[in-house]
């Protein structure tokens, strides 16, 4: 790496091709399916790297690192949405969250497709939420800390996000 | 709702929500970000000049290699010459650009 902070131009471009599909791959999944917004992040992602790379200590591998930085734009991208919307709050409940049957009879391929369709169909604060909470990990008093919403307020949302997830996977 | 909660994690676990065809970036894509990170890299400082390059055992373009045994001043070959080369406008621009200069880094990105 010290190399690519010299300015050598075959170290960054091996550096660029070597870590730009499993971070693109990453961004992908958790921007989906705003393929341009995962364009954009990656190049991001690669000048953030390059600004901090003095302090990669090397005790984690790099490719960890940059997966960590990716992680810090994606989530960045999450509050903006979240914080700037309104939560949806006036909108009339759909009805309880019931549990997604995992339909036996698909197979993965069709599941997959099935989940890319309806979270695409979902509004964008539904599908920001569900991605945040379940394919980040993150808690809902992490979610309320970082969006300067209350905690309940976060539930409520995921409550809906999770009922309109489930009224569209039975109906696809 | 600690049901909904243990289901909803399970299915994100079960599956991700890509096709495995967006799993590459675009050679575009790469060669806009090499481009990006060379024009940060020379606005930060002289980068490494060519013969250092070479004899780190990297191979040189053609006009790389032009450039380092030219009588220039040295600090012309420490210089962003990928930002003037027309390889850098094709490979930003074009999957499969023609770049069939051994050594070039666009070229590189449009083999994946």
């Amino acid at each position: 790496m010290a190399a690519v902070l010299d300015g050598d131009r075959k170290a960054t471009a091996d550096f660029v091709a070597l870590y730009s599909d499993p971070i693109y791959r990453y961004l992908r999944s958790r921007l989906f399916p705003r393929a341009e917004l995962a364009e954009d992040l990656l190049q991001d992602v690669f000048l953030a790297a390059w600004s901090a790379l003095s302090h990669f200590r090397g005790d984690a591998p790099l490719k960890l690192w940059l997966l960590g930085i990716a992680r810090h734009k994606v989530e960045e991208h999450y509050r903006g949405r979240l914080r700037d919307s309104e939560l949806y709050d006036n909108e009339e409940e759909p009805g309880p969250a019931l549990e997604p049957d995992l339909d036996e009879r698909l197979d993965q391929e069709r599941l997959e497709q099935k989940m890319r369709a309806v979270l695409a169909a979902l509004p964008e604060a539904y599908r920001t939420v569900l991605l945040w909470r379940y394919w980040e990990a993150r808690s809902t008093r992490e979610i309320a800390e970082m969006t300067n919403k209350t905690e309940k307020a976060i539930e409520r949302l995921l409550a809906r996000a999770r009922a309109h997830f489930k009224l569209r996977w039975n109906h696809e | 709702m600690q049901r909904n909660d243990a289901a909803f994690a399970r299915l994100a676990k079960a599956i991700e929500p890509i096709e495995p065809e967006d799993c590459a970036s675009s050679s575009r894509l790469k060669s806009r970000i090499y481009s990006a990170l060379m024009r940060q890299a020379a606005s930060a400082g002289p980068l490494r000049s060519l013969a250092e390059t070479k004899a780190e055992g990297h191979g040189l373009c053609l006009w790389e290699e032009l450039v380092r045994i030219s009588p220039l001043p040295a600090g012309y070959k420490r210089l962003n010459l990928c930002h003037l080369c027309h390889a850098r406008v094709l490979g930003e621009a074009m999957e499969n650009a023609p770049l069939p200069w051994k050594d070039c880094p666009y070229a590189k990105f449009q083999k994946g």
